[in-house]
């Protein structure tokens, strides 16, 4: 079909004048005049959506935090009395009639544990920081008014909404929550025979994820279009901000694995519902055996999650990635070292996360000759990984440093990276993840690369873009305490895992008592309790920090308060639709001129070159 | 209350900060004024430094804490024949790390502090440098393929299956513990059907495979030391996994999907309780029984690796390695207990009736069964090393010397026979070792000896396996 | 306010085909997992209903007419472009009950979804191919609804592209059906 000649201002997605009557957006720059409805809950401004998904996602991580303190206490105090849970979470206590202590109850352990690891790895790191920044950069970052579809983006954020709502519904089932891991392998997961939480909570966490699927492809194709397609003139490729780059390759990493993902959960209500056997072979359950259900592969199901489970999480380190690249540039009045190098290793690790799913499958029993092939990509996607840490470090030096919150964080995402990225190494080796998978190495190695580095990288930018956001600064002084505590608190949390894991003990345990190889670590399990209470504190100054400064903030008096290059910077302080009053900046440069010249410290891109300069990063 | 109090101090605690914050940024001088953000650089840089100082020292002091506990180090080296592979291969990435990790964390946070905005201080406009990236691309890529090279060599080593293996048993994983299957004499196992679960037959052995006839599902799990034994992993519900800590053995257990893992354990129970007794460690009080050193009560353990349902961290079995001897003894103790024999052949005919169970050998009269001729013949000649040993108590008692020394010989003869009886399949061997054991006991104990009648050995009934499996 | 011209493809359209790419690895992931569990063995062969042959006839039509129309829309033949708006929404209709036809045919012979894994596959896979035609036939209901009411007769850039994008999404499916039949017709 022929492809029609667009002006710019019909690439506006919903700002095209024509029929559609309430949502006709065509005042640019102008204030929204419309009822809270329109402007707050079903907005299509992505600066909107972003806060939305940015609240949403911050909510999720206290309940998640606030379960895995629940499950801590469990690990940290095995004997202690919890009846005082019991008002909020009733029958989930069980109390002992004689004593009166009351005792989490094992299933409800588990529960907790699944809903920490689907709320933190789905809500948490996928919606809330891709969600939130992509949202929130990529039309400001590129030169666009929009994102291509406001609509589509308003269905993403409500998709998202909609999910979290059934997934909040199903921890208040009778039966419980979901309890087979956030990973639901079947035939766990499958026959609720097995567990009290394969009942309606399976059916209910896979309908939330089902519907968290589609807000992550209407969200995904929104962006990878607009990034596309609407930069303004003069933004090429090669001049887009490292946090641009990031966000669109996340995006094509998400579009192209989580329907994998939905394709597995199908199958998996298939089984549930309509006696399907994809899953299940040779079953002996409740005293009976399931005659009917036999051919399928436990294993296949596996290797359907894992296609995704790879895969997502480079779609959360990618972007935490993207942002302290941006956030050190800036604050360290430094070019991002080797921006190529950064790009192209962005590209391989995208690459290459395709094709190392089943280093989580070492130990699965399948064919041992298909885990070669795994070990060899698995180490070798330790390469890009390497060079951008390396590159991080290179931006630091020679930098004229600026320590404030969003920088502290970015020094911290790359600390934590090192920490976690290198036990990787460990884990893709199948020979050591023979002794090592499934026990609190593996804890260790993810909780630090996700549960620490991915969040810093979320702090990064929420304290970077604050002002973006709200037009005012978050405090400094808050930040700098959430920074020290998280920094020193989470090493205390995932330190010491790594000697448990070494020690042999294996994960998703309720208690250790029960083995005297695994039963020596109570002081250690205290520790770590005592330390995850102590960094979740952390984390509530932060939030009240957050609240506190959307309204309270000092208040942002220019429009460039980093001193930064690139476009974001360029728009209003509390721009409205359309984002620029008048028309989109064009772009003449790469977004690192920092420090390039002795009398400019910085030269945003949107000032032509002069007489013979050349552009950056070639 | 304490919860109440700790959640009060924490809302005051939150307050206390959030009004110190407030004051802080009223306090803090109009962003011109570049000196105050110095300082706040010098501040957190400093920090930095001193937390990257404080940091590495903990790392090394942890290490060197916990290293007694760690597998593969110090009393903890491998108890399998594989397990120093994984083992060396753990340490020589943890050296190529750690060497990564202490340089890296130094320079991030040492150059943070170097390059602090300060006055007069400017940045560097540095933005690539392509041998650089170069250097750092290619050391890490050679670095991987070292460790790829070396770990996929011990892996193939390890996960190879060429059907060598000394011993199969069987560990079928259920909710929420584990049920382990010898293979018995013949060394193989029988045949098991899901279907055919029920009743005692928790495992669904089909019975009218005769390799079942003497499988034994056992209470207790023994095993010969310096022996390849193959582990069949089977589930017969949800996934689990059959971790053996101590030997570096882990592989999941999928319904319906037989998976295996092979390995030779080196170190007996009692040894490792040796080794374990020279550490401080281990010279503490058990926790349970303070009448015992905790080493003296230390046994193997079999755990589930995958998450099972809400008895997942329950599923304990202890497992011992001992001495062959021991093993056959072991085994021979539970001959008798084959779980065809105790829940198929010998019901009465009302208790078959009852439980509905068919023996597909009740043709074959009761002790005509290969296995069960087997198992005569090795009672007989326990039964017979048995007398010698009394009559050994007996000769000492009355202090003949001569009487000790025939006897301790005819002992040590009739224990090469009862050996044979122990594991042989092969009912010519069997009926052999006993005619061999009759000769023996009789030169020893013509006195002592009541008429025994010599069991008759029939040469005419058919063995019913007739792959004779010889032990080597 | 600056009017440079752009000449490239409309965002809407390319963020129909990244859709597109995200369908297409759901299928992929299907398929993909019967290719495993086949070459697994323990597989029942059967013949596909005769019902498949028709829709893929069916939607092959609806896709030529739908083609048609658009030709029809864009040299403003508004007449021309109803007929065939409407009959190749009507062979698409076709299309889905044929497929249930399909399915019940199989019944008949005793093949359900819980059958053995080859139905699995079979019954799942298209299953889940009509309920990505329902979403088309939902937009072509839309499109006629445009397409009668008198408020919408004329032939705008901007209705000419909703109907390009309906109309390459209903080829989608199409071509989708046509790569699905041909696998399982080869894997028989």
């Amino acid at each position: 079909m022929a492809d029609t000649t667009i002006l710019e201002k019909d690439l506006h997605g919903a700002h095209a004048h024509g029929e559609h009557g309430h949502d006709d957006h065509d005042h640019h720059g102008d204030r929204y005049q419309s009822a809270f409805i329109d402007n707050y809950m079903f907005s299509m401004d992505h600066k909107t959506i972003a806060k939305q998904f940015l609240i949403t996602g911050m909510f999720w991580a206290i309940i998640g935090a606030a379960m895995s303190i629940i499950f801590r206490l469990q690990l940290g105090f095995p004997g202690a009395d919890m009846s005082w849970l019991q008002p909020l979470l009733g029958g989930w206590i069980n109390i002992d009639p004689a004593t009166g202590t009351g005792t989490l109850s094992q299933e409800f352990y588990y529960a907790l544990v699944t809903m920490h690891g689907t709320i933190i790895v789905f809500f948490v790191l996928t919606a809330g920081l891709s969600g939130t920044f992509s949202n929130l950069l990529i039309p400001l970052q590129i030169g666009a008014r929009d994102m291509a579809s406001p609509l589509m983006n308003m269905l993403s954020y409500w998709f998202f909404f909609l999910s979290g709502l059934v997934m909040f519904i199903s921890l208040f089932l009778n039966t419980g929550p979901f309890s087979g891991g956030w990973t639901a392998y079947p035939p766990l997961s499958e026959l609720p025979q097995a567990s009290d939480g394969s009942k309606a909570g399976a059916t209910m966490w896979i309908m939330s994820l089902v519907l968290f699927v589609v807000s992550v492809l209407l969200g995904g194709i929104n962006y990878i279009t607009t990034v596309l397609n609407m930069r303004t003139k003069g933004m090429s490729m090669f001049r887009l901000p490292l946090t641009i780059w990031a966000f669109l390759v996340t995006a094509i990493i998400g579009l192209l694995s989580f329907p994998v993902l939905a394709s597995g959960f199908f199958m998996v209500m298939l089984d549930r519902t309509l006696g399907t056997s994809f899953f299940l072979n040779e079953i002996y359950i409740a005293d009976t055996a399931l005659t009917e259900r036999v051919g399928g592969s436990a294993i296949l199901y596996q290797h359907l999650f894992w296609f995704l489970g790879h895969p997502e999480v480079y779609i959360i380190i990618l972007p935490a990635m993207g942002i302290v690249s941006e956030v050190l540039a800036t604050h360290a009045r430094k070019p991002i070292f080797g921006y190529k190098a950064m790009v192209f290793s962005i590209l391989a690790i995208a690459f290459l996360s395709f094709i190392v799913w089943a280093h989580h499958m070492f130990m699965t029993g399948m064919n041992p000759f298909i885990s070669n092939i795994f070990v060899i990509f698995t180490l070798i996607i330790a390469v890009p990984s390497a060079v951008k840490v390396f590159n991080w470090i290179a931006t630091v030096w020679g930098g004229a440093v600026r320590f404030n919150s969003a920088m502290l964080f970015s020094l911290g995402f790359v600390s934590m990276f090192i920490s976690g990225g290198l036990t990787g190494i460990f884990l893709g080796n199948a020979a050591i993840d023979i002794q090592q998978h499934d026990t609190y190495f593996v804890v260790a190695h993810f909780h630090i690369v996700m549960g620490v580095a991915a969040f810093f990288g979320m702090y990064a930018g929420v304290y970077h873009w604050f002002p973006r956001m709200y037009g005012r600064f978050m405090n400094e002084f808050l930040g700098k305490l959430h920074f020290w505590g998280t920094m020193i608190g989470a090493y205390c949390v995932f330190g010491p895992m790594h000697y448990l894991g070494m020690a042999g003990v294996p994960r998703r345990y309720y208690s250790f008592e029960t083995f005297n190889a695994f039963s020596e670590f109570d002081a250690m399990n205290q520790f770590i309790t005592i330390a995850a209470i102590i960094t979740f504190f952390f984390q509530i100054l932060f939030v009240v920090n957050f609240f506190y400064s959307i309204y309270k903030g000092k208040k942002q008096t220019e429009m460039n308060p980093w001193e930064a290059t690139t476009l974001e910077w360029t728009a209003p302080i509390h721009a409205g639709h359309g984002n620029w009053e008048g028309a989109i900046p064009h772009v003449h440069r790469w977004p690192y001129d920092l420090s390039r010249y002795e009398d400019r410290e910085f030269i945003p891109q949107t000032e032509p070159l002069k007489e013979g300069e050349k552009d950056g990063g070639h | 209350m304490e919860i109440f109090i700790g959640f009060l101090c924490a809302v005051l605690l939150t307050v206390l900060l959030v009004q110190i914050a407030k004051a802080r940024e009223l306090a803090t001088a109009v962003r011109a004024d570049h000196n105050e953000e110095y300082e706040v650089n010098k501040l957190q840089a400093g920090m930095g430094v001193v937390f990257m100082v404080l940091f590495l020292v903990a790392c090394v002091v942890s290490f060197i804490y916990y290293a007694p506990y760690v597998l593969g180090w110090g009393v903890n080296t491998a108890a399998s024949e594989h397990g120093p592979m994984v083992d060396s291969l753990f340490n020589t990435t943890l050296l190529v790390t750690s060497i990564v990790f202490f340089a890296t964390q130094f320079a991030l946070f040492w150059f943070a502090w170097q390059y602090r905005g300060r006055k007069g201080h400017k940045a560097i406009y540095w933005s690539h440098n392509d041998q650089l990236e170069m250097v750092w691309m290619i050391v890490p890529a050679v670095v991987m393929t070292f460790l790829v090279v070396q770990g996929l060599q011990a892996w193939n080593t390890i996960m190879v299956d060429e059907g060598d293996h000394d011993i199969e048993i069987e560990a079928t994983g259920y909710q929420f513990a584990w049920e382990i299957r010898y293979p018995g004499r013949d060394n193989m196992l029988g045949t098991k059907d899901f279907r055919k679960i029920g009743g005692k037959n928790t495992l669904g052995q089909d019975w009218t495979d005769a390799k079942n006839i003497d499988d034994v599902v056992a209470s207790d799990i023994y095993l010969p030391v310096g022996k390849k034994i193959r582990v069949r992993i089977t589930a017969k519900d949800v996934l689990h996994n059959f971790y053996l800590p101590q030997f570096r053995v882990k592989m999941d257990a999928v319904p319906g999907m037989p998976t295996y893992f092979i390995f030779t354990p080196t170190v007996t129970t009692d040894s490792m309780r040796r080794r374990l007794s020279a550490s401080p460690d281990w010279q503490v009080a058990d926790k349970q029984d303070d009448t015992k050193k905790r080493y003296e009560t230390f046994d193997y353990e079999l755990a589930c690796a995958e998450l099972c349902g809400k008895g997942h961290y329950s599923m304990r079995r202890v497992i011992k390695i001992v001495s062959q001897e021991e093993y056959e003894a072991w085994l021979d103790k539970q001959e008798a207990n084959s779980t065809y024999m105790s829940i198929v052949r010998n019901l009465t005919d009302e208790e078959k009736a009852k439980g509905k169970v068919e023996d597909p050998f009740a043709s074959t009269t009761k002790g005509e069964l290969l296995f069960e001729k087997l198992v005569a013949i090795k009672d007989r000649v326990n039964t017979q090393l048995k007398s010698l040993n009394d009559a050994l108590i007996v000769a000492k008692k009355a202090k003949n010397a001569a009487e000790v020394t025939k006897i301790e010989a005819a002992i040590v003869a009739m224990q090469a026979q009862q050996r044979i009886a122990r594991i042989t399949n092969n009912l010519e061997e069997a009926n052999t070792a006993e005619r061999e054991a009759n000769r023996i006991a009789s030169q020893v104990m013509q006195a002592n000896l009541t008429t025994t009648d010599n069991a008759v050995i029939d040469s005419t009934a058919v063995p019913l396996d007739s792959t004779a499996n010889k032990i080597q | 306010m600056a009017t440079s011209t752009v000449k490239k493809i409309h965002p809407k359209k390319f963020a129909l085909w990244i859709g597109l790419t995200s369908i297409v690895m759901f299928f992929a992931a299907f398929t993909s997992a019967y290719i495993v569990r086949k070459s697994q063995g323990d597989w029942a062969d059967f013949a596909l209903p005769a019902e498949f042959f028709y829709s893929t006839a069916a939607i092959l039509g609806s896709s030529i007419l739908l083609h048609a129309s658009y030709k029809a829309f864009a040299s403003e033949k508004l007449a021309l472009f109803k007929t065939f708006l409407v009959s190749g929404f009507v062979l698409g209709l076709a299309f889905v009950v044929l497929q249930y036809q399909g399915w019940l045919s199989l019944n008949e012979v005793e093949i359900f979804i819980h059958t053995n894994q080859h139905s699995s596959f079979i019954f799942m896979i298209t299953g889940f191919h009509v309920a990505h035609v329902l979403g088309g036939i939902a937009a072509l209901l839309f499109a006629m609804v445009y397409a009668f009411l008198p408020r919408y007769q004329a032939t705008t850039p901007r209705r000419l592209l909703r109907l390009e994008i309906i109309f390459t999404y209903w080829h989608f499916v199409d071509v989708l059906w046509i790569y699905l039949f041909i696998f399982f017709m080869v894997q028989q």
